[in-house]
């Protein structure tokens, strides 16, 4: 039986949040579970393509600097991992694009399927497993 | 057992060794064999997780001192 599709919602620019997200949507890709992730309000934020080097595009608390201090997988590099080896698209939050003024264009390349409104990503969400980070 | 190819993921966390070894499988052919070391804890019970979900084949885990050898087998 297909695994249920998992649709996560990220929101939080937090560092801690964007590895969480990075790791569950990587793993439940690759555990042929399809998944979907829309990214919106500070967490589009991380994915600037002018963002600057990792130390401080992912910003968070005491965790975020063990993970940089232990050189935890790059959260980007997992995503990238997922959609490599898995069933994974990245979906951009039209409303925050546009509230930045940002075209996909403004996003690190080969990441994201598109641009997406929230009514969509919700309907197509109905049938599936639901997260918000 | 003959081991195609050997992953050294120690040192990497969660869930490192475990894309390193799904990126490999995709490169040989089924019946290899792949051996991963992980220092990862998590991996112990994660990649065999994972082989049994997709049905691959685990081979076997042998611990060792700081990390652990994991031999998977791909099936299909």
């Amino acid at each position: 039986m297909a695994s249920s599709p998992l649709y996560i919602v990220l929101c939080s620019g937090e560092h801690e949040k964007l590895q969480m997200a990075a790791m569950m949507a990587s793993v439940g890709a690759v555990s042929e579970r399809p998944v979907e992730v829309f990214v919106s309000m500070n967490a589009i934020l991380a994915f600037a393509k002018d963002a600057p080097a990792a130390d401080a595009r992912y910003q968070g608390g005491a965790f975020s600097k063990l993970l940089k201090e232990k050189r935890a997988p790059d959260a980007i590099t997992l995503f990238r991992q997922g959609k490599a080896l898995g069933d994974l698209k990245l979906w951009a939050c039209s409303m925050a694009l546009d509230v930045k003024g940002w075209e996909l264009s403004a996003l690190v390349d080969d990441l994201f399927d598109g641009a997406l409104g929230l009514t969509k990503f919700l309907s197509d969400a109905e049938n599936g497993q639901f997260i918000t980070l | 057992m003959t081991v195609k190819q050997k992953i050294d993921a120690r040192g990497a966390f969660c869930p490192g060794p475990l894309m390193e070894l799904i990126a490999a499988l995709k490169l040989v052919e089924v019946g290899d064999d792949i051996e991963v070391l992980s220092s990862d804890k998590g991996s112990v019970s994660d990649i065999p997780q994972w082989v049994n979900k997709v049905h691959h084949e685990m081979v076997g885990i042998t611990p060792h001192e700081g990390y652990w050898s994991i031999v998977v087998r791909k099936a299909k």
